[in-house]
Protein backbone atom coordinates (compact mmCIF):
# COMPACT_ATOMS: atom_id res chain seq x y z
CA UNK A 1 0.00 0.00 0.00
CA UNK A 2 1.20 3.28 -0.88
CA UNK A 3 1.65 5.82 2.05
CA UNK A 4 0.48 9.09 0.41
CA UNK A 5 -1.86 9.26 -2.37
CA UNK A 6 -2.38 12.91 -3.92
CA UNK A 7 -4.15 13.20 -6.73
CA UNK A 8 -4.20 16.24 -9.38
CA UNK A 9 -3.55 18.93 -6.25
CA UNK A 10 -4.57 23.04 -7.20
CA UNK A 11 -4.21 25.46 -4.69
CA UNK A 12 -4.94 29.40 -6.08
CA UNK A 13 -4.52 32.32 -3.83
CA UNK A 14 -5.82 35.17 -4.94
CA UNK A 15 -3.48 36.71 -7.84
CA UNK A 16 -1.62 33.52 -8.26
CA UNK A 17 -1.82 29.52 -9.07
CA UNK A 18 0.55 28.15 -6.71
CA UNK A 19 -0.25 24.72 -7.04
CA UNK A 20 -1.28 23.33 -10.57
CA UNK A 21 -2.49 19.90 -10.73
CA UNK A 22 0.59 17.83 -8.88
CA UNK A 23 0.43 14.13 -8.36
CA UNK A 24 2.53 12.48 -5.98
CA UNK A 25 2.59 8.56 -4.83
CA UNK A 26 4.96 7.30 -1.93
CA UNK A 27 5.36 4.00 -1.57
CA UNK A 28 6.27 2.41 2.10
CA UNK A 29 9.70 2.80 2.67
CA UNK A 30 10.52 4.80 -0.16
CA UNK A 31 12.57 8.00 -0.38
CA UNK A 32 11.62 11.22 -2.28
CA UNK A 33 12.49 14.52 -2.77
CA UNK A 34 10.36 17.51 -3.62
CA UNK A 35 12.61 20.13 -5.58
CA UNK A 36 12.25 23.58 -7.12
CA UNK A 37 12.91 26.78 -6.98
CA UNK A 38 11.52 29.39 -4.62
CA UNK A 39 8.26 29.67 -5.14
CA UNK A 40 7.48 26.57 -7.01
CA UNK A 41 4.79 25.40 -4.99
CA UNK A 42 6.65 22.96 -2.77
CA UNK A 43 5.89 24.02 0.63
CA UNK A 44 2.13 24.60 -0.72
CA UNK A 45 1.94 20.97 -1.55
CA UNK A 46 3.78 19.70 1.29
CA UNK A 47 0.94 21.41 3.54
CA UNK A 48 -1.72 20.13 1.17
CA UNK A 49 -0.14 16.73 1.48
CA UNK A 50 -0.64 17.06 5.92
CA UNK A 51 -3.79 18.51 5.80
CA UNK A 52 -3.00 22.41 6.81
CA UNK A 53 -4.13 23.74 3.80
CA UNK A 54 -7.26 22.83 1.79
CA UNK A 55 -6.52 21.86 -1.58
CA UNK A 56 -9.31 23.67 -4.52
CA UNK A 57 -9.54 20.74 -6.26
CA UNK A 58 -7.88 17.32 -6.04
CA UNK A 59 -7.48 14.32 -3.44
CA UNK A 60 -5.15 13.44 -0.34
CA UNK A 61 -4.73 10.12 0.99
CA UNK A 62 -2.38 9.37 3.89
CA UNK A 63 -1.82 5.78 5.05
CA UNK A 64 -5.48 5.47 3.78
CA UNK A 65 -7.29 8.32 5.42
CA UNK A 66 -8.92 10.61 3.38
CA UNK A 67 -7.89 13.95 4.10
CA UNK A 68 -9.41 16.25 5.69
CA UNK A 69 -11.90 13.71 7.42
CA UNK A 70 -9.08 11.46 8.97
CA UNK A 71 -6.73 13.95 8.97
CA UNK A 72 -6.05 13.10 12.57
CA UNK A 73 -5.49 9.00 12.33
CA UNK A 74 -3.42 9.94 9.48
CA UNK A 75 -1.17 12.40 11.24
CA UNK A 76 -0.88 9.95 14.11
CA UNK A 77 1.67 8.09 11.81
CA UNK A 78 3.05 10.49 9.71
CA UNK A 79 6.39 12.94 11.69
CA UNK A 80 6.90 16.79 10.08
CA UNK A 81 9.99 19.00 10.63
CA UNK A 82 10.68 22.42 8.82
CA UNK A 83 14.22 23.82 9.17
CA UNK A 84 12.97 27.67 9.23
CA UNK A 85 10.33 26.51 12.20
CA UNK A 86 11.07 27.38 16.07
CA UNK A 87 10.13 24.83 18.57
CA UNK A 88 7.79 25.87 21.34
CA UNK A 89 8.77 28.17 23.88
CA UNK A 90 9.44 27.52 27.91
CA UNK A 91 10.40 24.42 27.20
CA UNK A 92 13.49 22.35 27.57
CA UNK A 93 14.59 19.93 25.04
CA UNK A 94 13.00 16.90 26.57
CA UNK A 95 9.65 18.42 27.49
CA UNK A 96 9.45 19.61 24.40
CA UNK A 97 9.62 16.12 22.78
CA UNK A 98 7.86 14.73 24.99
CA UNK A 99 4.73 17.15 23.92
CA UNK A 100 4.69 15.90 20.18
CA UNK A 101 5.74 12.16 21.52
CA UNK A 102 2.50 12.59 23.73
CA UNK A 103 0.91 13.99 20.55
CA UNK A 104 1.52 11.04 18.32
CA UNK A 105 0.10 8.79 21.00
CA UNK A 106 3.54 7.91 22.62
CA UNK A 107 2.57 7.58 26.70
CA UNK A 108 6.45 6.86 27.23
CA UNK A 109 9.12 8.63 25.48
CA UNK A 110 11.66 8.91 27.17
CA UNK A 111 13.49 5.42 25.83
CA UNK A 112 12.72 7.01 22.32
CA UNK A 113 13.82 10.25 23.55
CA UNK A 114 17.01 9.25 24.77
CA UNK A 115 17.61 6.94 21.48
CA UNK A 116 16.87 9.78 19.13
CA UNK A 117 19.42 12.05 21.37
CA UNK A 118 21.97 9.47 21.08
CA UNK A 119 21.27 9.04 17.27
CA UNK A 120 21.83 12.42 16.77
CA UNK A 121 24.56 12.76 18.93
CA UNK A 122 23.10 14.95 21.29
CA UNK A 123 22.37 13.73 24.59
CA UNK A 124 23.73 16.41 25.89
CA UNK A 125 21.15 18.91 25.03
CA UNK A 126 18.55 16.97 26.55
CA UNK A 127 18.17 19.64 29.60
CA UNK A 128 18.31 22.90 27.79
CA UNK A 129 16.07 25.16 27.13
CA UNK A 130 14.52 24.97 23.50
CA UNK A 131 14.53 28.55 22.79
CA UNK A 132 18.61 28.85 23.49
CA UNK A 133 19.74 25.78 20.62
CA UNK A 134 21.45 27.50 17.95
CA UNK A 135 19.68 26.90 14.42
CA UNK A 136 21.43 23.47 13.74
CA UNK A 137 20.97 22.38 17.41
CA UNK A 138 16.92 22.98 16.49
CA UNK A 139 16.86 21.27 13.54
CA UNK A 140 18.16 17.99 14.56
CA UNK A 141 15.89 18.15 17.32
CA UNK A 142 12.92 18.73 15.15
CA UNK A 143 13.86 16.00 13.29
CA UNK A 144 14.25 13.71 16.24
CA UNK A 145 10.79 15.21 17.30
CA UNK A 146 9.40 13.99 14.01
CA UNK A 147 10.41 10.39 14.42
CA UNK A 148 9.82 9.42 18.32
CA UNK A 149 6.61 7.61 16.95
CA UNK A 150 8.36 5.69 14.31
CA UNK A 151 6.56 7.59 11.56
CA UNK A 152 5.77 5.49 8.81
CA UNK A 153 5.77 9.16 6.75
CA UNK A 154 8.23 11.68 7.52
CA UNK A 155 7.93 14.97 5.71
CA UNK A 156 10.77 17.31 6.13
CA UNK A 157 10.49 20.97 4.67
CA UNK A 158 14.31 22.34 4.13
CA UNK A 159 15.68 19.99 7.39
CA UNK A 160 19.57 21.30 6.24
CA UNK A 161 19.17 24.70 5.25
CA UNK A 162 21.68 27.01 6.55
CA UNK A 163 23.70 24.07 8.56
CA UNK A 164 27.44 24.01 8.91
CA UNK A 165 28.26 20.92 7.16
CA UNK A 166 28.97 18.91 10.14
CA UNK A 167 25.72 19.00 11.26
CA UNK A 168 24.35 19.17 7.74
CA UNK A 169 26.45 15.72 7.77
CA UNK A 170 24.75 14.27 11.32
CA UNK A 171 21.20 15.31 9.75
CA UNK A 172 21.90 12.99 6.54
CA UNK A 173 23.43 10.12 8.64
CA UNK A 174 20.39 10.34 11.29
CA UNK A 175 17.99 10.09 8.83
CA UNK A 176 19.19 7.46 6.90
CA UNK A 177 19.23 5.25 9.94
CA UNK A 178 16.00 6.43 11.81
CA UNK A 179 14.42 5.67 7.96
CA UNK A 180 15.93 2.44 7.89
CA UNK A 181 15.41 1.32 11.68
CA UNK A 182 11.53 2.24 11.35
CA UNK A 183 10.85 1.55 7.63
CA UNK A 184 9.67 4.98 7.04
CA UNK A 185 9.00 6.46 4.23
CA UNK A 186 10.86 9.81 3.29
CA UNK A 187 9.54 12.84 1.31
CA UNK A 188 11.93 15.86 2.32
CA UNK A 189 12.35 19.30 0.08
CA UNK A 190 15.64 20.40 -0.44
CA UNK A 191 18.08 22.94 -2.05
CA UNK A 192 21.46 21.08 -1.44
CA UNK A 193 21.38 18.80 -4.57
CA UNK A 194 24.06 16.99 -2.86
CA UNK A 195 22.19 15.85 0.18
CA UNK A 196 19.20 15.20 -1.82
CA UNK A 197 21.72 12.70 -4.42
CA UNK A 198 22.98 10.87 -1.70
CA UNK A 199 19.63 10.14 0.57
CA UNK A 200 16.87 9.67 -2.07
CA UNK A 201 16.08 7.20 -4.57
CA UNK A 202 13.27 9.61 -6.61
CA UNK A 203 13.24 13.28 -7.14
CA UNK A 204 10.11 15.24 -7.91
CA UNK A 205 10.51 18.44 -9.33
CA UNK A 206 8.66 21.58 -9.44
CA UNK A 207 8.02 24.25 -11.75
CA UNK A 208 5.31 27.24 -11.50
CA UNK A 209 3.07 24.67 -9.40
CA UNK A 210 3.65 21.12 -12.15
CA UNK A 211 5.87 18.24 -12.03
CA UNK A 212 7.79 19.27 -14.65
CA UNK A 213 10.13 15.66 -13.51
CA UNK A 214 9.80 12.35 -11.71
CA UNK A 215 12.51 9.39 -11.12
CA UNK A 216 15.68 8.46 -9.96
CA UNK A 217 18.42 10.84 -9.45
CA UNK A 218 19.95 9.94 -12.65
CA UNK A 219 17.57 9.23 -15.05
CA UNK A 220 16.22 13.00 -14.32
CA UNK A 221 20.03 14.73 -14.98
CA UNK A 222 19.77 12.38 -18.12
CA UNK A 223 15.94 13.45 -18.91
CA UNK A 224 17.16 17.15 -18.79
CA UNK A 225 20.53 16.21 -20.80
CA UNK A 226 22.69 17.12 -17.41
CA UNK A 227 25.40 15.84 -15.42
CA UNK A 228 23.50 16.41 -11.80
CA UNK A 229 20.40 17.36 -10.15
CA UNK A 230 22.56 20.73 -9.11
CA UNK A 231 22.56 21.63 -13.32
CA UNK A 232 19.11 20.57 -13.49
CA UNK A 233 17.96 22.35 -10.86
CA UNK A 234 19.96 25.61 -12.41
CA UNK A 235 18.43 24.86 -15.85
CA UNK A 236 14.51 24.70 -14.73
CA UNK A 237 15.11 27.95 -12.10
CA UNK A 238 16.07 29.84 -15.00
CA UNK A 239 13.46 28.69 -17.48
CA UNK A 240 11.47 29.69 -14.47
CA UNK A 241 12.31 33.03 -14.33
CA UNK A 242 11.99 33.40 -18.44
CA UNK B 1 -13.71 18.36 15.27
CA UNK B 2 -14.95 14.70 14.96
CA UNK B 3 -13.47 11.36 16.51
CA UNK B 4 -13.04 10.48 20.20
CA UNK B 5 -10.91 12.83 22.32
CA UNK B 6 -7.26 11.46 23.23
CA UNK B 7 -6.53 12.32 26.83
CA UNK B 8 -3.15 11.57 25.84
CA UNK B 9 -3.40 15.00 24.09
CA UNK B 10 -5.54 16.79 26.33
CA UNK B 11 -2.52 16.33 28.86
CA UNK B 12 0.19 17.29 26.69
CA UNK B 13 -1.77 20.31 26.31
CA UNK B 14 -1.71 20.90 29.84
CA UNK B 15 1.54 20.32 30.61
CA UNK B 16 2.82 22.62 28.12
CA UNK B 17 0.67 25.36 29.52
CA UNK B 18 1.33 24.07 33.03
CA UNK B 19 5.09 25.18 31.49
CA UNK B 20 4.48 28.09 30.37
CA UNK B 21 3.02 29.46 33.15
CA UNK B 22 5.30 28.26 35.58
CA UNK B 23 8.56 29.57 33.58
CA UNK B 24 6.78 33.34 32.75
CA UNK B 25 7.01 35.43 35.68
CA UNK B 26 4.65 38.05 33.35
CA UNK B 27 2.10 35.34 33.19
CA UNK B 28 1.78 35.66 37.70
CA UNK B 29 0.48 39.22 36.96
CA UNK B 30 -2.68 38.36 35.12
CA UNK B 31 -3.02 35.52 37.47
CA UNK B 32 -2.26 37.40 41.02
CA UNK B 33 -0.83 40.79 40.92
CA UNK B 34 -3.55 42.57 38.55
CA UNK B 35 -6.27 40.95 40.26
CA UNK B 36 -5.04 42.47 43.75
CA UNK B 37 -4.42 45.93 41.99
CA UNK B 38 -7.97 45.80 41.25
CA UNK B 39 -9.38 44.43 44.42
CA UNK B 40 -7.78 47.98 46.14
CA UNK B 41 -8.39 50.17 43.14
CA UNK B 42 -12.69 49.24 43.15
CA UNK B 43 -12.66 48.75 47.23
CA UNK B 44 -11.17 52.28 47.50
CA UNK B 45 -13.76 53.71 45.25
CA UNK B 46 -16.49 51.49 47.15
CA UNK B 47 -15.68 52.46 50.37
CA UNK B 48 -15.35 56.30 49.40
CA UNK B 49 -19.04 55.97 48.01
CA UNK B 50 -19.84 54.68 51.03
CA UNK B 51 -18.56 57.47 53.08
CA UNK B 52 -19.85 59.56 51.04
CA UNK B 53 -23.19 58.23 52.04
CA UNK B 54 -24.75 57.61 49.02
CA UNK B 55 -25.09 54.27 47.85
CA UNK B 56 -26.90 52.84 51.08
CA UNK B 57 -23.43 51.84 52.36
CA UNK B 58 -23.51 49.00 50.09
CA UNK B 59 -20.75 50.36 47.76
CA UNK B 60 -17.84 48.52 48.85
CA UNK B 61 -19.20 44.69 48.67
CA UNK B 62 -21.01 45.63 44.85
CA UNK B 63 -17.59 47.09 43.74
CA UNK B 64 -16.05 43.52 45.65
CA UNK B 65 -18.10 41.62 44.12
CA UNK B 66 -18.05 42.80 41.04
CA UNK B 67 -14.22 42.51 40.60
CA UNK B 68 -14.31 39.21 41.72
CA UNK B 69 -17.17 38.13 39.09
CA UNK B 70 -15.05 40.10 36.64
CA UNK B 71 -12.11 37.95 37.25
CA UNK B 72 -14.01 35.42 36.87
CA UNK B 73 -14.66 36.26 32.97
CA UNK B 74 -11.29 38.05 32.56
CA UNK B 75 -9.54 34.71 33.64
CA UNK B 76 -11.44 32.60 31.80
CA UNK B 77 -10.89 34.63 28.69
CA UNK B 78 -7.36 35.22 29.10
CA UNK B 79 -5.93 32.26 30.08
CA UNK B 80 -7.69 30.48 27.03
CA UNK B 81 -6.74 33.25 24.95
CA UNK B 82 -3.14 33.58 25.83
CA UNK B 83 -3.03 29.96 25.55
CA UNK B 84 -3.54 29.37 21.68
CA UNK B 85 -1.95 33.19 21.06
CA UNK B 86 1.23 31.30 22.67
CA UNK B 87 1.34 28.64 19.93
CA UNK B 88 0.75 31.55 17.73
CA UNK B 89 3.52 33.71 19.36
CA UNK B 90 6.17 30.90 19.26
CA UNK B 91 4.93 29.89 15.64
CA UNK B 92 4.32 26.36 16.78
CA UNK B 93 0.80 26.64 14.99
CA UNK B 94 2.03 24.84 12.12
CA UNK B 95 3.44 22.17 14.44
CA UNK B 96 -0.24 21.89 15.84
CA UNK B 97 -1.86 21.86 12.51
CA UNK B 98 0.30 18.94 11.16
CA UNK B 99 -0.24 16.65 14.51
CA UNK B 100 -2.53 14.58 14.82
CA UNK B 101 -4.19 17.21 17.44
CA UNK B 102 -7.85 17.78 16.97
CA UNK B 103 -9.04 20.95 18.31
CA UNK B 104 -11.82 20.22 20.04
CA UNK B 105 -8.63 18.41 22.45
CA UNK B 106 -6.55 21.66 22.19
CA UNK B 107 -9.58 23.91 23.41
CA UNK B 108 -10.05 21.49 26.42
CA UNK B 109 -6.09 21.54 27.79
CA UNK B 110 -7.26 25.01 27.66
CA UNK B 111 -9.98 25.26 29.58
CA UNK B 112 -8.37 23.10 31.96
CA UNK B 113 -5.61 25.59 32.76
CA UNK B 114 -8.11 28.41 31.97
CA UNK B 115 -10.01 26.88 35.19
CA UNK B 116 -6.63 26.34 37.44
CA UNK B 117 -5.90 30.14 36.42
CA UNK B 118 -9.36 31.18 37.42
CA UNK B 119 -9.31 29.41 40.86
CA UNK B 120 -5.73 31.08 41.70
CA UNK B 121 -6.95 34.44 40.57
CA UNK B 122 -9.91 34.63 42.60
CA UNK B 123 -8.43 33.44 45.33
CA UNK B 124 -5.89 36.42 44.85
CA UNK B 125 -9.29 38.63 44.98
CA UNK B 126 -10.54 36.88 47.99
CA UNK B 127 -7.57 37.30 50.02
CA UNK B 128 -7.07 41.09 48.89
CA UNK B 129 -10.64 41.79 50.01
CA UNK B 130 -10.56 39.77 53.06
CA UNK B 131 -7.18 41.53 54.10
CA UNK B 132 -7.95 45.13 53.10
CA UNK B 133 -11.79 45.40 53.47
CA UNK B 134 -12.57 42.16 55.32
CA UNK B 135 -14.88 41.45 52.78
CA UNK B 136 -15.99 37.74 52.92
CA UNK B 137 -16.68 36.75 49.98
CA UNK B 138 -18.56 33.96 51.14
CA UNK B 139 -21.25 36.11 52.10
CA UNK B 140 -22.85 35.84 49.44
CA UNK B 141 -23.76 32.01 49.89
CA UNK B 142 -23.39 29.42 47.20
CA UNK B 143 -26.03 31.09 45.25
CA UNK B 144 -23.07 32.52 43.52
CA UNK B 145 -21.64 29.48 42.37
CA UNK B 146 -23.92 29.32 39.29
CA UNK B 147 -23.76 33.14 38.49
CA UNK B 148 -19.86 32.18 38.63
CA UNK B 149 -20.30 29.08 35.77
CA UNK B 150 -22.21 31.80 33.52
CA UNK B 151 -19.32 34.21 33.55
CA UNK B 152 -16.61 31.82 33.49
CA UNK B 153 -18.69 30.23 30.32
CA UNK B 154 -18.97 33.57 28.90
CA UNK B 155 -15.03 34.36 28.89
CA UNK B 156 -14.83 31.08 27.25
CA UNK B 157 -17.33 32.46 24.50
CA UNK B 158 -14.94 36.02 23.76
CA UNK B 159 -12.22 33.73 23.93
CA UNK B 160 -13.60 31.32 21.21
CA UNK B 161 -13.99 34.62 19.06
CA UNK B 162 -10.66 36.10 19.77
CA UNK B 163 -8.76 33.10 18.26
CA UNK B 164 -11.30 33.49 15.38
CA UNK B 165 -10.60 36.31 14.82
CA UNK B 166 -6.32 35.74 15.05
CA UNK B 167 -7.02 32.85 12.71
CA UNK B 168 -8.97 35.41 9.72
CA UNK B 169 -7.45 38.54 10.91
CA UNK B 170 -3.61 37.69 12.14
CA UNK B 171 -1.56 38.78 15.34
CA UNK B 172 -2.94 42.08 15.01
CA UNK B 173 -6.56 40.49 15.79
CA UNK B 174 -4.77 39.79 19.43
CA UNK B 175 -5.70 42.93 21.14
CA UNK B 176 -9.22 42.34 21.13
CA UNK B 177 -8.33 39.36 23.58
CA UNK B 178 -8.92 42.41 26.13
CA UNK B 179 -10.61 45.20 24.21
CA UNK B 180 -13.64 42.51 23.36
CA UNK B 181 -13.35 41.57 27.18
CA UNK B 182 -13.93 44.86 28.39
CA UNK B 183 -16.24 46.09 25.94
CA UNK B 184 -18.39 43.01 27.18
CA UNK B 185 -17.86 44.23 31.17
CA UNK B 186 -18.90 47.39 30.44
CA UNK B 187 -21.97 46.18 28.59
CA UNK B 188 -22.73 43.38 31.25
CA UNK B 189 -22.84 46.19 34.32
CA UNK B 190 -20.46 44.63 36.68
CA UNK B 191 -20.46 47.07 38.92
CA UNK B 192 -23.57 49.01 38.88
CA UNK B 193 -27.06 48.02 37.59
CA UNK B 194 -27.53 48.23 33.95
CA UNK B 195 -30.33 50.61 34.90
CA UNK B 196 -27.18 53.00 35.57
CA UNK B 197 -26.36 52.89 32.27
CA UNK B 198 -27.09 55.31 28.92
CA UNK B 199 -30.63 54.06 27.53
CA UNK B 200 -29.42 53.30 24.55
CA UNK B 201 -26.98 50.71 25.79
CA UNK B 202 -29.55 48.86 28.23
CA UNK B 203 -31.12 46.59 25.37
CA UNK B 204 -27.54 45.22 24.52
CA UNK B 205 -26.91 45.12 28.36
CA UNK B 206 -29.71 42.85 28.87
CA UNK B 207 -29.40 40.54 25.92
CA UNK B 208 -25.62 39.92 27.56
CA UNK B 209 -25.78 36.53 29.78
CA UNK B 210 -23.12 38.07 32.32
CA UNK B 211 -25.88 41.02 32.35
CA UNK B 212 -27.68 38.58 34.54
CA UNK B 213 -24.89 36.89 36.64
CA UNK B 214 -23.92 40.22 37.75
CA UNK B 215 -27.33 41.41 38.52
CA UNK B 216 -27.86 37.96 40.70
CA UNK B 217 -24.64 38.32 42.67
CA UNK B 218 -25.77 42.17 43.22
CA UNK B 219 -29.24 40.39 45.09
CA UNK B 220 -27.91 37.67 47.10
CA UNK B 221 -25.58 40.25 48.16
CA UNK B 222 -28.35 42.44 49.63
CA UNK B 223 -29.67 39.13 51.06
CA UNK B 224 -32.77 38.07 49.20
CA UNK B 225 -33.42 34.85 47.85
CA UNK B 226 -31.80 33.19 44.66
CA UNK B 227 -32.62 34.87 41.87
CA UNK B 228 -33.37 31.91 39.57
CA UNK B 229 -35.29 34.17 37.06
CA UNK B 230 -31.95 35.86 36.71
CA UNK B 231 -29.68 33.18 36.32
CA UNK B 232 -32.00 31.13 34.07
CA UNK B 233 -31.73 33.89 31.65
CA UNK B 234 -28.03 33.58 32.13
CA UNK B 235 -28.12 30.19 31.57
CA UNK B 236 -29.95 30.31 28.42
CA UNK B 237 -27.84 33.25 26.95
CA UNK B 238 -24.68 30.75 27.35
CA UNK B 239 -26.30 28.03 26.24
CA UNK B 240 -27.02 29.89 22.75
CA UNK B 241 -23.60 31.79 23.33
CA UNK B 242 -21.43 28.81 23.12
CA UNK B 243 -22.43 27.12 20.44
CA UNK B 244 -22.60 29.95 18.30
CA UNK B 245 -18.92 30.82 19.40
CA UNK B 246 -17.90 27.50 18.66
CA UNK B 247 -19.91 27.32 15.20
CA UNK B 248 -17.89 31.06 14.07
CA UNK B 249 -14.46 29.01 15.55
CA UNK B 250 -15.17 25.96 13.09
CA UNK B 251 -16.04 27.95 10.41
CA UNK B 252 -13.02 30.52 10.82
CA UNK B 253 -11.02 27.10 10.71
CA UNK B 254 -11.87 25.94 7.70
CA UNK B 255 -11.81 29.16 6.04
CA UNK B 256 -8.15 29.27 7.52
CA UNK B 257 -6.84 26.20 5.86
CA UNK B 258 -9.31 26.85 2.39
CA UNK B 259 -6.80 30.48 2.34
CA UNK B 260 -3.83 29.12 2.98
CA UNK B 261 -3.48 30.97 5.93
CA UNK B 262 -0.79 28.75 7.80
CA UNK B 263 1.76 30.30 5.62
CA UNK B 264 1.60 32.83 7.98
CA UNK B 265 3.02 31.25 10.63
CA UNK B 266 5.97 28.95 8.65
Amino acid sequence: MNVLDASELVKRYKRTTAVDGVSLTIAASERVALLGANGAGKTTTLLMLLGAITPDEGTVTVLGHRLPGGRSEAMERVGFAAGYLPLPTRLRVREVLAYFANMHGVADPDPAIDAGLERFRIPHLADAMATELSSGQRTLVGIIKATLHRPRLLVLDEPTASLDPDVAHRVRVGLEETCDAHSSALLVTSHNMTDVERICERVVFLSHGRVVADGPPASVARQFGRANLEEVFLHIASEERI
Amino acid sequence: MAGAIDLLRVKAVIRRQRFVQLRAPQRWFDVIIWPMVDTVIWGSIGLFVDQQGGAGRAGTPYMLSGILLMHVMYQANVSMSCGFLDETWSRNLVNLMVSPLREIEFLAGLMVMSTVRLVAGLAAVAFAAWLLFSFNVTSAGWGLIPAVAILMLVGWVIALLVMALVLRFGDGAEILCWGLLFVIIALSGAFYPISAMPGLLQPIGRLLPSTHAFEAARRLLDGQPMPWGLIARGAAGVAVAVPVAAAVLWRTLHLFRDRGYITRYS
